[in-house]
This record gives structure tokens, sequence and C-alpha cells, in this order.
């Protein structure tokens, strides 16, 4: 089976992500409301390196970049 | 001569009833239902509870399920999932996405992110989101946009046909 998506470097995870987004989006407001809060991510990192913290990053972000790289249009 | 044909007559209910002792366990469903759990992260729609079929929309096509159902594990399209109860009446839930797996001994495990009864969803916040994201799908934007435009398509039109 092969799912379009994949090739802009989309993993099921965020597919699913998406999914669920656009499904919560299309309730009536009173449900709407609460179920959008369950869709709100800020999950923040930094790479530890010789006992020195790294830059702090948005998960976000760089789960965008990553989806960039691993598309099957760019090099690789 | 009467009171032989009474003890004849519990002899056979006892045997009956050793007979069916044997063949079921207390882990066992009745022989025409299926045990439905259909759960999401955040609430448990059904637990374990006996219905008598299921329908859902697997990725390899549309499929009911019975009773006695062979194993698989199927990925789900996100569409309407119907549930028909023990009582007659059936209930349809919109799900976003997730996994089915039939389990031995018709167990039948459902696995979502996101689901709803119909009449939860708004016709217009779909009519306006469909137009959203066909602008998106076709501008310029980067291809992960338009490829996650896609997917919201995809589950727009799906859930727009389900609400018709």
């Amino acid at each position: 089976m092969a799912f379009a998506w994949k090739a802009a470097g989309i993993t099921y995870n965020r597919y699913l992500a998406v999914a669920a987004r656009v499904v919560r989006r299309s309730l009536k407001d009173d449900k709407r409301l609460a179920a959008e809060r369950r869709g709100e991510m800020d999950l923040r990192f930094a790479k530890w390196e010789n006992g020195k913290q790294g830059e702090n990053k948005s998960l976000a972000t760089a789960n965008t970049e990553a989806m960039a790289q691993h598309a099957s249009g760019s090099s690789q | 001569m009467n009171s032989l044909k009474v003890a004849r007559v519990a002899l056979r209910t006892r045997s009956t009833a050793v007979r069916t002792l044997q063949k079921r366990s207390y882990a066992d469903v009745a022989p025409d239902k299926i045990k439905l759990s259909l759960a999401l992260p955040h609430q448990a729609i059904y637990r374990s509870q006996d219905v008598v079929q299921v329908n859902i929309p697997a990725e390899s096509g549309e499929m009911g399920i019975l009773a006695q159902h062979v194993p698989s594990i199927e990925q789900l399209k996100p569409g309407l999932v119907e549930v028909i109860e023990e009582a007659g009446g059936s209930k349809q839930f919109f799900l976003s996405g997730g996994f089915a797996t039939v389990q031995p001994n018709s167990v039948l495990s459902i696995n979502a992110v996101e689901g709803y009864p119909l009449d939860d969803f708004s016709a217009d916040a779909v009519r306006n989101q469909i137009s959203e994201a066909q602008k998106i799908a076709g501008g310029s934007g980067s291809e992960q946009d338009i490829a996650e435009a896609r997917i919201e398509l995809e589950v727009l039109e799906s859930l727009q046909a389900a609400m018709k």
C-alpha cells in the first residue's frame, strides 16, 4: 500500500495527528473547544554533550525539519 | 411410575448442564457475539461489551466483523464505524484513523485517536475546512504542507460523505 504522504517524509504518527486535528476542528462548537485542548503540544528538548546543555529546540519544529529531510524528493 | 418419569427428566437436564459446563470456560463469549473494545487515548467508548456485528473502514476495504472472525490486524481509514448492538439498534462513530485487531475467540479491539458520533459534527465547519484545505493543497506551500492538506481533504471528504 503506497501512501502519497509518505513521499513527503510524513510519518504515520504525523498522519494520525493531522487526521485527528481535522476531526476535532469539525466538531460542533461546544465539543470542539473541549477537544481542541487535547491537540496542543509544546515539547522542547536539548541535547547534552560533554556535560553541557545544547540549544533548546521545539520538538514540533525539529519534526518538521526532519520530515523535509526525509522527503523522497530531496537529496539524502 | 410417575416418580420414575420425574427422575428421568432430572437426569436428562443434569447431563446437558454438565455438557455445557465442559464446553465453556468463564472467559468465553456467547457463540454469536463479539466482545468489542473501542478505545481512544482519553476515553473508552466500549469496554469488552458484547455486540452482534461491527463494520469497519479498513485500508484493505470495508469489512463487517461477526463472531468467530479469523484473527487479523487492519489499519483503519478515517471513516465510519458501525456497531450493531445486542438489542438490535446500531450506533455510528466517525474515527480519525487507527487500528482494529481481531483476536481469537471473538474479541475485537479498535484503537483510534479521535472518535465521535455523527451528530457531534458541524456540516458548516466541514465545508469551510474543505475549501481552506483545497486552497493549501493547490497552493505553493512546502511539500509537507501540501501533503498535510491532502490528508485533511481525505478525512473531510470521508466525513462529508458519512454525514449525508
